[in-house]
């Protein structure tokens, strides 16, 4: 168990680096990136990761407050990324989010069999349920924001919010008590959901992305969209093929369908798989000319 | 699509529906976000005022420590919380914004950022908000730690907020703000992802 996960850890560095390096780029008190943007803009306000905000900027465009989006770093950044995924796909998700890169890392670090964590095994059942938390919360959204049922819903952005959660661990961790002192109800939903069901508790500790993150849901639609018309992509070769069924075991996403081809609108780039697979049946690509034997995407 | 992957779509439909309507439910009365403008003197009532932006209703902040959801009461219940992102100057010259929490008998933390100058000691943005405007990426929270021996009271806190001009210490806007067991709400409280 030992070897795999350092074996693991070998063959995926520059993935775990480029994790390690966004928890750096978007968290306080480094939050890097943030930093610099705002010196750019000459902001003089302290940035945390809720200046990248990952959720907000989708539930202003669905409940009519545009005029949040003007000038906003926030809903700069979401749109970049969406799009992003468009040509790259997913790589904020896969490569550089700190909130997925704790729960992952808290999912591989924690020995617990992978006979105790939960899985569901049709990708496309995940992809009903991720798509189905991505139309309910711009339901919400656009309920609360024109008041359809006047106050009797609220926006299910800021109090579910994991990355708050996730900065409040570390404001805690840099001398900041207050932040772990105050919880209220749906940042300790959050702290149970996002780390202990879908960080310790799932396979591959993606379950918060699988499953509530909407910029997730929108990259992997964009990435679909772009992988259609040969943008970069995973691709799987059946030919070379043993079925040994390792790529299943690696994927956090559970992108990879019964036959093995992967599933674009859960697929997040990581090459886990890539580099997993021991007779190179994935590989990354570009342009839209696909060789004979590797499987039409979903 | 097969049935089962519609089911699954629909009960997650429903499950962030429901996670909505719940965030509302507990919205009210945990971490409770407010609008503030000033001038507008003694908030008593629920109030609308319109100027440059969107427009900013505010009413007295009653948090009934009854209402806030079953894990809060359980895990967390000494510890409340009042945020702001929104500050409007809506009268007619510019002003240094001092605020000030009145009638506090315990112990309230206050963590504040903003792209406006800000003097922690005073609670004061040094420099002066133009009218029409708002403090760009303001976030203003209020820790309450109540003291257990509070607890059990029918009226944890009632005071209120202060938007003070720093310059001829006249008093702008006072939000009362209630703390207690049984209040009824009165409004006043925003979506805090506005």
């Amino acid at each position: 168990m030992q070897l795999k996960f350092l074996d693991t850890l070998r063959k995926n560095k520059m993935r775990y680096i480029s994790l390690v390096a966004g928890f750096f780029l978007f968290v306080a008190p480094f939050a890097l990136f943030s930093r610099l943007v705002y010196f750019a803009i000459g902001n003089v306000a302290d940035p945390t990761l809720h200046t990248i905000c990952l959720r907000m900027p989708i539930d202003w465009m669905f409940s009519g407050r545009y005029y949040s989006l003007i000038g906003s770093v926030s809903a700069a950044f979401v749109i970049g990324v969406i799009l992003l995924s468009f040509f790259l796909g997913p790589v904020f998700c896969g490569w550089l989010c700190p909130v997925g890169a704790v729960s992952e890392g808290l999912s591989r670090v924690i020995p617990l069999p992978s006979k105790f964590r939960l899985k569901i095994k049709d990708p496309k059942v995940t992809r009903g349920l991720r798509y189905g938390f991505l139309a309910g919360f711009i339901a919400v959204s656009v309920f609360a924001g024109f008041k359809i049922f006047g106050d009797q819903i609220s926006s299910v952005c800021c109090r579910y919010c994991a990355s708050a959660t996730l900065q409040n661990l570390v404001d805690a961790a840099f001398g900041n008590a207050t932040a772990l002192e105050y919880w209220h109800t749906g940042g300790i939903m959050v702290l149970i959901g996002w780390l202990i069901i879908g960080g310790v508790l799932m396979f591959g500790g993606r379950g918060w992305c699988l499953f509530f993150c909407p910029l997730g849901a929108m990259s992997n639609l964009a990435h679909k969209a772009g992988s259609k018309l040969g943008m970069y992509r995973t691709e799987y070769d059946k030919t070379k093929c043993t079925d040994c069924n390792s790529c299943k075991e690696m994927c956090p996403m559970w992108a990879i369908n019964d036959d093995k081809s992967i599933e674009t609108t859960l697929c997040i780039n990581c090459k886990e798989c890539v580099n997993r697979c021991p007779k190179g049946a994935y590989s990354m690509r570009w342009g839209r000319k696909k060789d004979a034997g590797v499987a039409q995407q979903n | 699509m097969n049935k089962t992957v519609l089911i699954a779509f629909a009960a997650m439909f429903v499950i962030t529906l429901s996670l909505g309507a719940y965030a509302a439910v507990f919205g009210k009365s945990e971490m409770v976000h407010f609008w503030v403008a000033f001038p507008a003197g003694n908030v008593t009532e629920p109030i609308t005022l319109r100027g440059a932006g969107p427009p900013v209703s505010m009413a007295p902040i009653v948090i009934d420590l009854d209402s806030r959801g079953a894990l809060k009461n359980a895990l967390n219940p000494n510890i409340e919380a009042l945020s702001t992102h929104w500050i409007y100057n809506l009268g007619k010259k510019p002003v240094r914004v001092q605020l000030e929490l009145a009638n506090t008998t315990f112990p309230v933390e206050w963590s504040v950022s903003a792209n406006l100058p800000y003097d922690e000691e005073a609670h004061t943005f040094t420099e002066r908000l133009y009218p029409g405007q708002s403090i760009k990426n303001l976030g203003i929270d209020w820790y309450f730690r109540i003291p257990a021996y509070y607890m059990d009271e029918q009226i944890v806190y009632q005071g209120g907020l202060k938007v003070i001009d720093a310059d001829t210490k006249q008093v702008l806007t006072f939000i009362p703000i209630i703390i207690g067991h049984g209040q009824e709400i009165v409004g006043g409280v925003a979506d805090c992802c506005s």
